[in-house]
């Protein structure tokens, strides 16, 4: 009897000890988790993931498209330009237009940029071996004309002093890490670039001083002309006969308004890489440094053409640039409509008969 | 010793000294000259003349400024932009402190950019003035191109250390300024000493006859 009373208070007290157990497991549990939970709680500004969204994978996308889904949300179709004009696209969480920016750099702009100076000055050469000099027919008459004041003479070879800088170091910016790198290792590269960065920020302000000065001082002249028309039919004349032009021809208005028109563009692109906080979408700095390669890069093969009239490629040329006049004879072959306003006499007849 | 601690080291005391000791002797030399003893009463005071002299000249003469505003501008932009990257930017005046123990407040970085803009368009200017125009062809010499490059080169070379990420920029920009320094003394680049003696000459000159210099 003392024997089954005992085992029933025994077991009585079991079931409560294990009871109570289960219970402090459970309290312990609850509390753990409590602890737990406080531990890692996100502070106050941070949003919640899973707020708003339903449950289930299935419900994710709505009754959009898989494809619509992703196209919106990393911010429209990263291929047409139009996107990358606009503002964010409505809608867009995302964009991936950076990955795209940097595979054409990486690919395109980086891969091929370098090809088109080089080619440009292979095809000078070329010319020149083939055609030589373009010499002064009846040689240097000895008599002058004035054609630029000290003026444009200065701001002309401002504008080539700034961008030489500009180029050379933007060269390096752009083309170091395939061309210099490789070869001369990463740190010159790095050491090279640092320093063309710092120089490139610093002279970029003066070429749209140079732009507008240039601007000024050669419009006169260089607005285009029917006789024009005759320029380009015969090629310039690059390849025989004789073109009349007045005091441009058409070669020097389209290098003229290609420096001033792709210029501004090389500003504005200029001014946004160099003050990335004007614009709050970083997609117009993507296309800033794209207009902005492809612009250095066009300006530069076809100035080499430019350097190459006015230097080797034909005399008598550089003299209007060093100082300020130009022999009668040149006048008369390359600009023999400004010949005729400038001195009242013809282009063609020979002294004295006219 | 390194590159760096060279040209900031040995060959920086070398150059400042050069610098210093050659440009004095040159003034003191040309002190010495003095005039040539004029018997004439003065009709004015030379002093003032001298000091009148050094004033007017930082203005062009009626004509002239129309003729030469290019130049005008340039030589201005030039010098004043020098003169305030000079001894306004910050690591200027780090490094006038480190040796002097003196030191102002600088200019923020943004003025101090601004202020080689200005420096440097005005070099450039001025530069090119010199090769296209058949006068200043004329009358510039070697002397006048190694000034102009030399002073060009140290501006450069210290523009593309900005960044001051690579110490190795800044020992090439400290090699410029040790050429400089020696080669100032030597060169026309003196005028930044002796301008102020030429045109005290003219102006004494002048004054003791009782005529505006
Ligand atoms: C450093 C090499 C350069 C040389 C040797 C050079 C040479 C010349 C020469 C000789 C002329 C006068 C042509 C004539 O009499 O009709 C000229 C005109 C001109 N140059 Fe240059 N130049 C150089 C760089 C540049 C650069 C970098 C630019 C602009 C980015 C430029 C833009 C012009 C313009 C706009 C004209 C006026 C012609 C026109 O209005 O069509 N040049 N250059």
């Amino acid at each position: 009897m003392q024997n089954t009373l005992l085992t029933s208070a025994r077991t009585s007290v079991g079931k409560l000890g294990t009871g109570l157990a289960l219970l402090l497991v459970l309290l312990m549990l609850f509390g753990a988790t409590e602890t737990y939970a406080q531990s890692v709680r996100a502070p106050g500004n941070a949003v919640n993931l899973d707020d708003g969204i339903e449950d289930g994978p299935s419900n994710a996308l709505g009754d959009d498209s898989q494809s619509d889904f992703w196209r919106n949300f990393r911010g429209g179709d990263p291929n047409d330009i139009k996107q990358m004009l606009e503002a964010r696209p409505e809608g867009a969480v995302l964009t991936t237009t950076g990955q795209h920016w940097r595979e054409l750099r990486e690919n395109y702009i980086r891969k091929y940029a370098g090809w088109f100076p080089l080619g440009v000055i292979a095809l000078l050469l070329l010319y020149h071996l083939i055609k030589g000099k373009m010499r002064i027919k009846g040689g240097f008459s000895g008599k002058t004309l004035p054609r630029f004041n000290i003026n444009q003479r200065v701001s002309h070879w401002f504008m080539a002093s700034v961008f030489t800088i500009l180029g050379v170091t933007g060269l390096i910016i752009l083309l170091g890490r395939p061309l210099i790198a490789p070869y001369l290792g990463k740190e010159v590269n790095s050491v090279l670039t640092s320093a063309s960065m710092q120089g490139h920020n610093l002279f970029g302000p003066l070429f749209i001083v140079a732009l507008v000065w240039m601007f000024i001082k050669f419009v006169r002249g260089n607005f285009f002309q029917w006789v024009d028309l005759k320029w380009i039919f015969k090629l310039g004349g690059f390849f025989g006969g004789h073109v009349s032009s007045s005091q441009f021809n058409f070669g020097e208005k389209s290098w003229f308004w290609l420096v001033i028109l792709v210029g501004i563009v090389m500003s504005g692109t200029g001014i946004l890489l160099l003050f990335p906080w004007l614009v709050d979408d970083l997609r117009w700095l993507q296309l800033s440094t794209i207009l902005h390669a492809g612009g250095a890069i066009l300006l530069i093969s076809v100035l080499f053409g430019h350097i190459y009239v006015g230097t080797a490629g034909m005399e008598g040329s550089i003299d209007s640039m060093l100082k300020g006049e130009v022999d009668e004879n040149w006048a008369k072959e390359h600009h023999d409509l400004w010949y005729e306003e400038v001195t009242g006499k013809s282009a063609t007849e020979e002294e004295g008969t006219s | 010793m390194g590159f760096v601690g060279f040209v900031e080291g040995p060959l920086f005391y070398i150059a400042a000294a050069i610098f210093a000791l050659a440009a004095a002797w040159r003034v003191f030399g040309l002190i010495r000259m003095g005039r040539k003893p004029d018997i004439s009463p003065p009709k004015g005071s030379a002093t003032a003349g001298f000091i009148k002299g050094n004033l007017r000249h930082f203005l062009p003469r009626g004509m002239f400024a129309r003729r030469t505003w290019i130049h005008i501008v340039g030589g201005y932009a030039f010098h004043l932009g020098l003169f305030v990257l000079f001894f306004f930017g910050a690591f200027h005046i780090d490094f006038i402190k480190q040796y002097l123990g003196i030191s102002w407040t600088p200019l923020p970085r943004w003025g101090f950019i601004l202020a080689s803009e200005i420096a440097f368009a005005g070099l450039i200017v001025l530069w090119v003035r010199r090769f296209s125009d058949p006068v200043m062809r004329l009358i510039s010499d070697r002397d006048d191109h190694i000034g102009t490059w030399l002073t060009f080169l140290v501006m450069l070379t210290g523009c593309l250390a900005l960044q001051q990420s690579h110490e190795v920029l800044r020992g090439i920009h400290m090699l410029f300024v040790d050429i400089w320094l020696i080669y100032f003394p030597f060169s026309r680049l003196m005028h930044a000493f002796t301008f102020v003696l030429s045109r005290g000459h003219t102006g004494a000159t002048y004054g003791r006859k009782g005529m505006n210099p």
